[in-house]
């Protein structure tokens, strides 16, 4: 019931921080929609780590037919390559528009960093409405250490120069957040 | 690098060279402007007030604990892999961290912004030991390109323009660059990328120790932190112990107003939150080699200061220079060392001495706008004053005025004698307006922005006999606390007042022996002299005869409500007795609209054009805003708003005669807003702003009358109304 005003709620907030948000029905849909996107944006390669082989292998038949690369593990030998970085999200905060993510796997945070564009699939039952409904969760996680969690809300951006907002200074120019309906919403 | 004015002399050089500087008056104008009109639209339905409450408590219970908290991160943090460290001065923890770079075989080190490592100037420590290092948030590369340092905690690039920025990437590229600021970015993003990939050591900061899981949480925008702490192969975390907190739930809250305050943004891009020795491919055994360098530097002894341990609340968002007057006229590098902003003219003189914070920490205007945003409710324009107290104790010489004040101040029959003589000499130089007619002699011509007023010819506590009333059966018992601009320059101030309460039944006494507020030593860093006119006013205003303390002044209200408790806190009887003074002090326009309750069958409702400036006293200090503007319709005056009513005048006490320049500025500003308002009439509600405000307008030859708002009320009394 608190689903369907949490997720407006969250896609407004993303939406602020220029997060392109929206709803897919499965991971077949999310897999297409990051293929066709990087194909478009003229990407060569997708890095899809921590992903179950259920969703690989149909990220790999997508792949497959755009002729695009897929990368799953030791990003560090391919950091120039990547140009779409294509992850699950653990959680969404509604009340600030952003995603929590355990990237403990160093793939994880290579994947999220160093590419050009970010998708992340976010199962709508995931979402919370705020990061204090989180915190039993995130201390359990950082008390079974090592442990990086992010909390990441929008692309990159600085505004160092004469606080002109500026997308993609290091870390992606773009997020795009694929709200997964499971069943919960 | 950074060479802070160590004189006032040099020091107003600077300022002066900083006010002709058009780009970064221009850049710092509409910085604050985009800023005050973000907040008002980001904070509506936030419950702001409360959750600096909460953070400044949960600050408040760890800054006694940071010892304890220390050891459970340590604890928690070395279960989980980590080294840590407690480094007690600045040059300790740059000895540390260069020791671990050579033992780790660095070479090149990456950086995300710290200002703990700009405290401690690590990079030039780690640069001299042999390193190569790169600063790689943006604003934090360009300033290390330009050998300055920051020019703000959160923006540290901000006084540079795009033209500036352009021809120094393209010296450091070798290749033509445009001032195309997406351009620029972009080649920061490539040049980073090297920087990064080749990097063996990443140096960051962080803005919560979590002492329960041994995490750190860093937040950024750029995502560099991420990345300084991802890609190479050891991290190092350079962190004040202040930065201790118990718990995630702290950090959290501090979360919810940190960004907010300090960009705007409800919560930053990246907030990250790591624990232990994570993943890391070119790490021993496939994990980071990671070190957490707390730093003391004298924070564990500043926790403990009764007065000074408020400052160790600081979050370093920024937000108390986005507001501050002065800062958006003069920079950051202007308005202290290393730390800048409000905060910064405090803890300059805790990090890094007297010499560097003796002349910034006077250029004060204590209009407590940062005080206001400070999302930790630091007292921060108080603990300025104190520093500024404690940086002349250290003075060899003592300045003029303030051996002056000591005199004079404390012994009410000389001060008020000599303000009689005062009006005696400059009888020849007034004015029929009430203005001298040029400025005494020991004035220097940049003082010359506003016209000063006569010191009045008859003071009002020679005009109480006759305007004294005995009322029978009076509905309430007042003291009127007059302040010496009311007293012996504005008397009419005090005549309106008298006029306006005719028929309200209120028994007015004006107690003679009564004396200046003490406000004017506070600003001066003489906290001695104003404890001694606060008690001495307390003993001529015994709160118990009274139901309130009636003022006409801001100022003099505010500082008798906030400060005087402060002044005498753990002294026996007169910590109680001036509680309870505080409590009883009320202005001018709550007292008639709360009080009184006056009506509009009182006034003629006289239609005129009306502007209002909310004096920093009265609207930040006593937190009064709806009253006046109430009394304003009540009494049927057309009030017309102007841009940044409640952005300071440049009064500021003394802060006008220290800084004429400054203070003519702020005050320009001002009276532009009140004339595009076409109103006839200016009021306001502090006989400080009406001296500066009315001196101001004068000067510019400006149509708008400048008013107390009660003497405006009473112009516009029925005629039955007015007294005698």
């Amino acid at each position: 019931m608190k689903s369907p005003n949490l997720s407006q709620l969250f896609r407004e907030k993303a939406e602020a921080v220029q997060v392109l948000v929206r709803e897919v029905n499965d991971p077949a849909e999310a897999c297409g929609y990051a293929v066709d996107l990087t194909h478009s944006q003229g990407g060569a390669a997708i890095a899809a780590p921590g992903w179950d082989p259920g969703v690989l292998s149909l990220l790999k038949d997508h792949c497959g037919q755009a002729n695009i690369e897929l990368l799953t593990e030791n990003l560090r030998d391919h950091a120039a390559r990547l140009h779409t970085g294509f992850t699950r999200a653990d959680w969404g905060i509604a009340d600030t528009g952003t995603m929590v993510l355990d990237s403990s796997s160093e793939d994880l945070r290579l994947a999220t960093m160093l590419s050009e564009t970010h998708i992340a699939v976010l199962p709508l039952s995931r979402l919370r409405a705020t990061s204090a409904d989180l915190e039993e969760e995130l201390n359990r996680l950082a008390q079974s250490p090592p442990r990086y969690l992010a909390f990441i809300t929008g692309a990159s951006r600085t505004a160092d120069i004469e606080r002109v907002l500026t997308l993609g200074v290091h870390g992606p120019l773009e997020l795009h957040l694929l709200l997964l309906k499971d069943g919960s919403s | 690098m950074i060479n802070t004015a160590q004189d006032l002399k040099e020091y107003k050089k600077r300022l002066k060279k900083a006010l002709n500087n058009e780009f970064l008056r221009a850049a710092m104008g509409t910085f604050a402007s985009a800023y005050k009109e973000a907040q008002g639209r980001l904070l509506a339905g936030v419950d702001v007030s409360g959750l600096t409450r909460e953070i400044a408590a949960s600050k408040d219970a760890a800054l006694p604990r940071l010892p304890e908290l220390y050891e459970a991160f340590k604890a928690r943090a070395e279960a989980a892999g980590v080294k840590v460290h407690l480094a007690g001065t600045a040059q300790e923890a740059n000895e540390i961290i260069a020791a671990i770079a050579r033992d780790n075989g660095v070479q090149k080190i990456v950086k995300s912004k710290s200002m703990t490592a700009e405290e401690t100037f690590l990079n030039d420590h780690l640069e001299k030991a042999g390193f190569e290092v790169v600063e790689t948030d943006l604003g934090e590369w360009i300033i290390q390109l330009r050998h300055e340092g920051p020019s703000h905690m959160v923006m540290p690039a901000i006084h540079l323009s795009r033209q500036e920025v352009a021809e120094l990437f393209t010296r450091v590229t070798g290749e033509p660059q445009e001032p195309d600021i997406g351009k620029l970015v972009k080649v920061a993003r490539r040049e980073m990328r090297k920087h990064f990939l080749s990097a063996e050591m990443g140096i960051s900061g962080a803005n919560f120790a979590i002492a329960a899981t041994g995490t750190l949480g860093i937040i950024s925008n750029e995502g560099n932190a991420r990345l300084t702490t991802t890609l190479p192969r050891v991290h190092v975390a350079l962190v004040g112990v202040d930065k201790l907190v118990p718990d995630l739930a702290t950090a959290l809250r501090v979360l919810k107003l940190l960004p907010l305050r300090a960009t705007g943004q409800v919560i930053t891009s990246y907030v990250s939150w790591i624990t232990g020795t994570n993943e890391c491919a070119l790490g021993p055994g496939g994990k980071k080699e990671m070190h957490v360098v707390f730093l003391d530097n004298g924070r564990l002894a500043l926790a403990q200061d009764r007065v000074f341990s408020e400052a160790l609340r600081c979050v370093r968002c920024g937000a108390c220079a986005n507001v501050c007057p002065i800062y958006n006229l003069v920079g950051g590098h202007n308005l202290g060392h290393v730390y800048i902003g409000a905060i910064g003219l405090i803890l300059t003189y805790f990090y890094h001495g007297r010499k560097n914070a003796r002349a910034i920490v006077q250029n004060c205007l204590n209009c407590q706008a940062c005080k206001s945003v400070c999302p930790a409710g630091i007292d921060l324009p108080h603990l300025i004053k104190e520093t500024y107290c404690q940086v002349l104790k250290g003075e060899e010489k003592q300045p003029l005025k303030n051996r002056l004040l000591r005199r004079v101040l404390k012994d009410r029959r000389v001060f008020h004698f000599l303000l009689r003589r005062a009006s005696l000499v400059q009888k020849p130089l007034a004015t029929g307006e009430g203005f001298l007619r040029h400025l005494p002699f020991f004035f220097g011509k940049e003082h010359d922005f506003r016209r000063l007023p006569v010191i009045a010819r008859v003071p009002f506590r020679d005009l109480w006999p006759r305007l004294y009333q005995q009322v029978d059966q009076p509905r309430y018992r007042v003291a009127l606390f007059g302040g010496c601009l009311v007293d012996f320059v504005y008397p009419e101030q005090g005549v309106a007042l008298m006029q306006l309460l005719k028929d309200q039944k209120v028994q007015v006494e004006y107690p003679l022996s009564q004396t200046c507020c003490g406000l004017p030593a506070k600003m001066m860093g003489e906290k001695e002299v104003a404890r001694e006119v606060a008690l001495q006013n307390l003993a001529a205003l015994d709160p118990a005869d009274y139901d309130y303390i009636l003022t006409l002044c801001a100022s003099c209200g505010s500082h008798i409500k906030e400060a005087y408790p402060k002044l005498v806190a753990g002294e026996p009887g007169a910590a109680t007795k001036m509680q309870q003074l505080a409590g009883k002090l009320i202005d001018f326009s709550s007292f008639f609209t709360r009080v009184l309750k006056v009506q509009p069958e009182m006034f003629q409702g006289e239609k005129k054009k009306v502007a209002y400036h909310s004096p920093c006293h009265l609207c930040r200090g006593l937190g009064v805003t709806r009253e006046p503007r109430e009394l304003l319709a009540t009494a049927g005056l057309e009030y017309v708003a102007a841009k940044d009513e409640d952005t300071c005048c440049g009064m500021g006490g003394s802060f006008s005669l220290e800084f004429p320049e400054l203070s003519a500025q702020v005050l320009q500003k001002k009276l532009d807003a009140v004339e595009e308002t076409g109103a006839d009439l200016l009021v306001t509600d502090c006989p400080g702003c009406v001296l500066q405000l009315k001196g101001g307008m004068a000067k510019r030859g400006g149509k708008v009358r400048v008013k107390h708002l009660a003497e405006a009320l009473a112009a516009t009394l029925k005629e039955g109304e007015k007294g005698k």
